[in-house]
Formats: C-alpha cells, structure tokens, sequence
C-alpha cells in the first residue's frame, strides 16, 4: 500500500522532477502544468500489454475532444527510464498529441499515493494505472482504476464525461 | 547523454540478497572464468517464461551479453546491433545461442528486440530483480540515471554452462572490448 494517501480533487500537484527524453532533461510538473488544463495519465509500465494497446491509444485518438473542452496538454507518466519513454512514445505513435515524462525514481507516483509494487513481474514500484484532470496545478477530477491490469475508470472517454 | 560513471561498490555492501528462499551476503559471489553458471530463474519473452541459467546453457557454446539498459544509446546504437549484425558469423565460429540480459522488464525487452531486428537471432532475457548481476559482481548502481541497479557492459563465452571468457566494459557508456567483432576475433 502506498505511504501517501492518493492524490484527490482540491490538492495541489507536487513539486516533482520528470524526465523528457533522457536523463539530463529534467521538467518540473508543477511549472509544467502552471496556468493550463492538463490530463495526466498514470500507466504501470511502457510497452506492457494493457497500456501500450488500450490505455494510451485511447488518449492519443481523444486528443481532439479534450482539446475541445480546453485541455492544453496530455502528458503520460511511468516509472520507466526517459530512454524507454521515448522509445514508446516512438512506438505509439503519441508524437505532439501526448508526452511522455519518465518517473525514474517513483517519485511522482509516491507523491500522488499512487505507487504500487509490481517487483515481482516488472521489477520495481511503478505507477497505479489512473488519469487525472489539473487546471493550473489544482486536481479536479482523479480516477484510479482499482485493478491497475484493465482500464475502465481510468479511460479517455470516462475522463472526457467529467471536464 | 550518460555521464562517465564510478562503480561505488560500498553502497551495496550491506545489501542482502534473498535467493530462492535464502539469505545471502551481498558479496556471495562475483563470476569469474572458470565458474559454473548459477542455477538462477530469469525471465524470457513477455508470456513471462522462467527460464534457468543452467539448463539454458548446458551442453551449448553460446554468448551472454549484458546492457545497462534497452533503448538506451551506446545499448541501442551499437552494442545490440552488433550481435545483430555478426550473428551469422558468429554461428559459423561454432557459437550456438546469443543472448542479450539487461535489468528491464520482459516487455520493454521484447519491444526493443523488435526495434532491433533482433528476432530468431539474439534472445532476450530479463534480469528483472537484479539478482543475476548482483551474484556475479556484474551489477551498475544507475538509480540517479536510470531509476535503479542496471547490469554492467559485459560479454561472456560460455561453454556447456562454464565461463570460458569473461569481458568488462570499463566505461560502461562504451562498446569497445564486448562487441561482437571483439568476440569473434577471440573465438
């Protein structure tokens, strides 16, 4: 069970460093996401089945809509190194609709109470499967799937019914 | 871009190690030439297939190469490609299996084999825990990088389950001495 209790609608986002395509590229979430509408979706791992054939496409084929309802940003984030992030954002096909942000070090996830330890199949604590809606740093909407294997909750078109 | 890295090994010092059920001191063992390979389970393929070290390799003459991390730069520009490319020649030297082992997921290796063209020729094995790197004193602290413990740059010969040739890259950013022209050359 994670140390922090999950993230809810009314906190602020953390003040955590990601990581944009490689290790010497560090990006701050909160000024990130300072002054916008953000999605940010929580996977538990790059390329594993789930996320790399539903959870993500989802977003990437919704980008129009949220776009529609003023999101100005979509960002993933996984506890994956930014070269493995890059790589599936590669592979996705994701490009400027949706960026990938690497949570190296679970720092992001352990912040949110969204850490979940999957040692045992991916061999490190990873992010619980989840999407959120922020608007200038504050969380409006937070839905956590309760079986991070599925996406149910925690899909674009679930998120698109609460912006 | 990596950065040169020290090998601190004083922070795994006081680690230890829960192999099949058993406590073992950090230290346990580092692989040398000569050694038996350990009776370890990895991970082949992302149907998650637990594969043994022993029964892998016995009665074979085969290369193990290790990564500090799929899709990564010097990994992927180079040192994959490498095994790639040369895998017909290194057949005809007698080498029956290639494998590459990194600490990555069998999901993110299976995809970066993909990206490679690495299929039907080097097999990916998945040292999800560390533990394979750790016993043999082959294993990279890159949390500050990478988010955790990664397999040094390595290559080995391993015949019939034993070590026969065991090579260390010194700056583990490089592909040098474990290419596989490198190997050939030895064989």
């Amino acid at each position: 069970t994670a140390m922090t209790s999950q993230v809810k609608p009314g906190d602020r986002l953390p003040q955590v460093t990601l990581f944009d395509g490689a290790p010497n590229k560090p990006v701050r979430i909160d000024e990130l996401c300072a002054g916008k509408s953000v999605v940010i979706v929580g996977v538990p791992g790059a390329f594993t089945p789930t996320c790399h054939s539903s959870h993500l496409p989802g977003f990437v084929a919704d980008f129009d809509k949220l776009k529609a309802k003023g999101v100005n940003l979509v960002i993933c984030v996984a506890v994956n190194d930014p070269f493995v992030m890059a790589a599936w954002a590669g592979a996705l096909g994701s490009g400027d609709k949706v960026l990938m942000l690497a949570d190296s070090r679970a720092e992001f996830a352990k912040a949110l109470g969204m850490d979940i330890d999957l040692t045992a199949v991916l061999g490190s604590v990873r992010c619980r499967r989840f999407s959120m809606h922020v608007v200038d740093n504050v969380v409006k909407s937070v839905n956590a799937e309760e079986d991070s294997s599925k996406v149910d909750a925690s899909s674009s078109c679930r998120l698109l019914t609460k912006i | 871009m990596m950065h040169r890295l020290g090998f601190c090994a004083g922070q795994l010092g006081s680690l230890r190690l829960r192999l099949a059920g058993q406590l073992l001191p950090a230290r346990a063992m580092s692989l040398k030439v000569g050694d038996k390979l350990p009776a370890m389970e990895l991970v082949e393929g992302p149907e998650m297939k637990k594969v043994n070290l022993q029964e892998l390799f016995a009665g074979q003459r085969s290369i193990l190469f290790g990564v500090p991390g799929a899709f990564t730069p010097t990994c992927s520009r180079v040192h994959l490609p490498s095994y790639v490319r040369d895998y017909d020649k290194l057949k005809a030297k007698g080498i029956s299996q290639v494998f590459c082992l990194a600490v990555n997921d069998p999901f993110v290796m299976q995809a970066w084999s993909d990206a490679n063209g690495a299929e039907g020729k080097v097999r990916m094995l998945s040292d999800t825990q560390a533990i394979f790197v750790e016993a043999a004193g082959l294993s990279l602290d890159l949390s500050h990088l990478l988010g955790g413990l990664r397999a040094k740059r390595f290559v080995m010969v391993i015949e019939d389950g034993v070590v026969k040739q065991l090579d260390v890259e010194p700056d583990p950013t490089k592909a040098t001495c474990t290419l596989a022209d490198e190997v050939l050359q030895s064989l």
